[in-house]
């Protein structure tokens, strides 16, 4: 079976040079301590009322049903095309549309769509339009009560799914499994937003959950009267709600990204993934999680007790300055993806069924290009990628701790900055490869 | 989460099914098998090159690995083998059962009879980390480290 980690993909890209790691290293160590002793000593990010309202009429469509409705249905129409292609299709992963369509333009596409439109995929989730549809069969959802305490947990665990499927299961990249889990995947959440209500799809499914924590970072944002504004995208951060189990779906984002990076060292491949089957890769998985969330919740807490706040509430206070630190991971990690073997998407879709003769767009015979990008590029957006994400969490980090304590002591953020820093450096270690 | 629909367990049905299908070899491969051209001139071997005699003539210059696969075992240019960038590599395998060799990322392939050394030979032209696999044991003989 293939060594490859994030599904699919013919190549994996070469350790950073040890000069990029070094001064990636020096500079993620520098800047936090600059943040905490030269930055602002009190709040000065806008709160979740902050905000440059759109226009009206330009809010009243894009929160008008017509688009919503439009462009679920859309989405509902190319998933089922992609598992028809994965059915109907060949059945080898190298010519077949499907594996490439969901792990890289969907799964890895959501970052930079998010990132730029906001949460395009709570937006266009073709299973919320499966669920208005449905709804008349049990019109008042059992469950709905229960959701507010769940918080975003069932997300965090219907991503832990998902990436189990994309980095461990070794017949992830097989045009079946792919067809099985969406259909798998639509059936369970029609089935569970059935029961909870609509709001399952953003408290739940795995997606939208994702494409909403990534669009917190975006420009794009709802002020507290429900006003569609633009703000800058840290003090959007900021106004991350606290909800139950945001931390859990951080924490899963993060680890499940570092796992990725070390099933591809050699070290893993020759020592304890040697086996390459999915117990080493389960176990893998959940220690990398494991230990993600074990450093952060330490440094939180120590934080806290340092501060002189209750040590229990600051993992969940601090959740969303983890989330620039997990983006820069997933950009690190998934770049070359996209623009390397994403190409193979556009070129089979140019005959998704694998018929003689078909070449809709003219990209059948393409081939992909592996040299698109140099080697040299893809190491200076996975070092930039991982720093600058570095320095918006520590920042976001600073922000938040004058928030809830005014006058707190620098030195009383010092173990939050320094689990941050160790899981930069953990993040350069993973992509010098050790 | 109490109760779960009717639906819930007939899709879990058809994801264990999915789990318990048997798995084809060289899960996630590369662009084109068949169509195309080679993605590197790979001086005089063409991309098929099931050439099923050993590199002795023309003396080629570069790197030359050599793999043995007996029993399952793998010995010889295992693990991660680096390469400079632009070098000529000769990769030739033994393999005492019939398999098809397949370098990701510059696919080349090259069929496999057992006992008798298979090679392929290409400019290491394609920067980044690619593997050299057996397409029907599935295993990975070694990581071709460009760069």
């Amino acid at each position: 079976m293939s060594l490859l980690a994030h599904g699919v993909g013919s190549r994996t890209d070469l350790p950073i040079p040890i000069g990029f790691a070094l001064y990636g290293a020096g500079a993620a160590i520098l800047i936090s301590f600059a943040v905490l002793l030269l930055f602002w000593r009190t709040p000065r990010l806008g709160g979740s009322g902050s905000g440059r309202p759109l226009p009206e009429g330009l809010q009243r469509v894009l929160d008008g049903a017509p688009l919503r409705r439009g462009l679920q249905a859309l989405a509902l129409l190319v998933t089922v095309f992609v598992v028809v292609a994965a059915l109907a299709g060949p059945d080898e992963t190298a010519r077949n549309l499907a594996p490439w369509v969901l792990y890289v333009t969907f799964w890895v596409g959501l970052v930079p769509a998010s990132l730029l439109l906001g949460p395009v995929w709570r937006v266009a989730n073709p299973l919320r339009l499966l669920h208005r549809v449905l709804r008349p069969l049990v019109p008042r959802a059992p469950g709905a009560h229960l959701l507010p305490a769940l918080g975003l947990w069932p997300a965090a665990a219907s991503l832990l799914v998902f990436v189990w499927l994309e980095l461990v299961y070794p017949g992830r990249a097989e045009p079946v499994t792919v067809a099985v889990f969406l259909v798998g995947h639509a059936v369970v959440h029609v089935g569970l937003s059935l029961w909870f209500g609509e709001r399952w799809f953003a408290s739940g499914e795995a997606f939208e959950a994702y494409s909403t924590l990534i669009a917190r970072l975006s420009p794009w944002a709802r002020r507290d009267d429900g006003r569609l504004v633009l703000r800058s995208p840290l003090a959007n951060a900021m106004a991350t709600p606290a909800q139950p189990g945001l931390t859990a779906l951080v924490v899963v984002l993060l680890g499940s990204t570092a796992f990725d990076g070390l099933s591809r060292t050699a070290w893993w491949q020759t020592g304890p993934g040697s086996a390459n089957d999915s117990l080493s890769g389960t176990l893998g998985l959940l220690a990398c999680i494991a230990l993600v969330a074990g450093l952060y919740v330490l440094g939180t807490r120590l934080s806290g007790r340092l501060a002189g706040q209750d040590p229990a509430v600051q993992p969940g206070r601090y959740a969303a300055t983890v989330i620039p630190i997990a983006l820069g991971y997933t950009v690190a990690h998934y770049f070359s993806l996209l623009v390397l073997d994403g190409q193979n998407t556009w070129i089979l879709i140019s005959n998704p069924f694998g018929a003689a003769g078909v070449d809709l767009f003219g990209t059948y015979g393409n081939r992909v290009d592996l040299t698109a990008v140099s080697s040299d590029v893809i190491a200076l957006v996975q070092v930039g990628a991982i720093i600058l994400g570095h320095v918006v969490g520590v920042t976001l980090a600073h922000e938040r701790a004058l928030l809830s304590a005014r006058r707190a002591r620098a030195s009383d953020q010092l173990p939050l900055v320094l689990t941050m820093v160790v899981f930069t450096l953990g993040g350069l270690g993973l992509l010098f490869g050790f | 989460m109490t109760a779960r629909p009717a639906r819930l367990p007939r899709a879990l049905g058809a994801l264990t099914l999915a789990l318990a299908l048997p798995l084809a070899a060289c899960a996630g491969t590369d662009a084109d098998a068949g169509s195309a051209a080679p993605p590197s001139p790979s001086s005089s071997a063409p991309a098929e090159d099931s050439s099923a005699a050993a590199p002795s003539s023309q003396a080629p210059a570069g790197q030359l690995l050599e793999v043995q696969v007996a029993g399952g075992q793998v010995t010889g240019d295992t693990g991660r083998v680096p390469v400079a960038a632009g070098e000529h590599v000769v990769l030739t395998v033994t393999s005492d059962v019939p398999d098809e060799l397949h370098l990701h990322g510059y696919d080349l392939t090259a069929d496999l009879q057992p006992g008798t050394p298979a090679t392929v030979e290409f400019d290491a032209t394609i920067p980044g980390v690619f593997e050299v696999e057996l397409h029907e044991a599935g295993t990975v003989l070694l990581s071709l480290q460009v760069g």
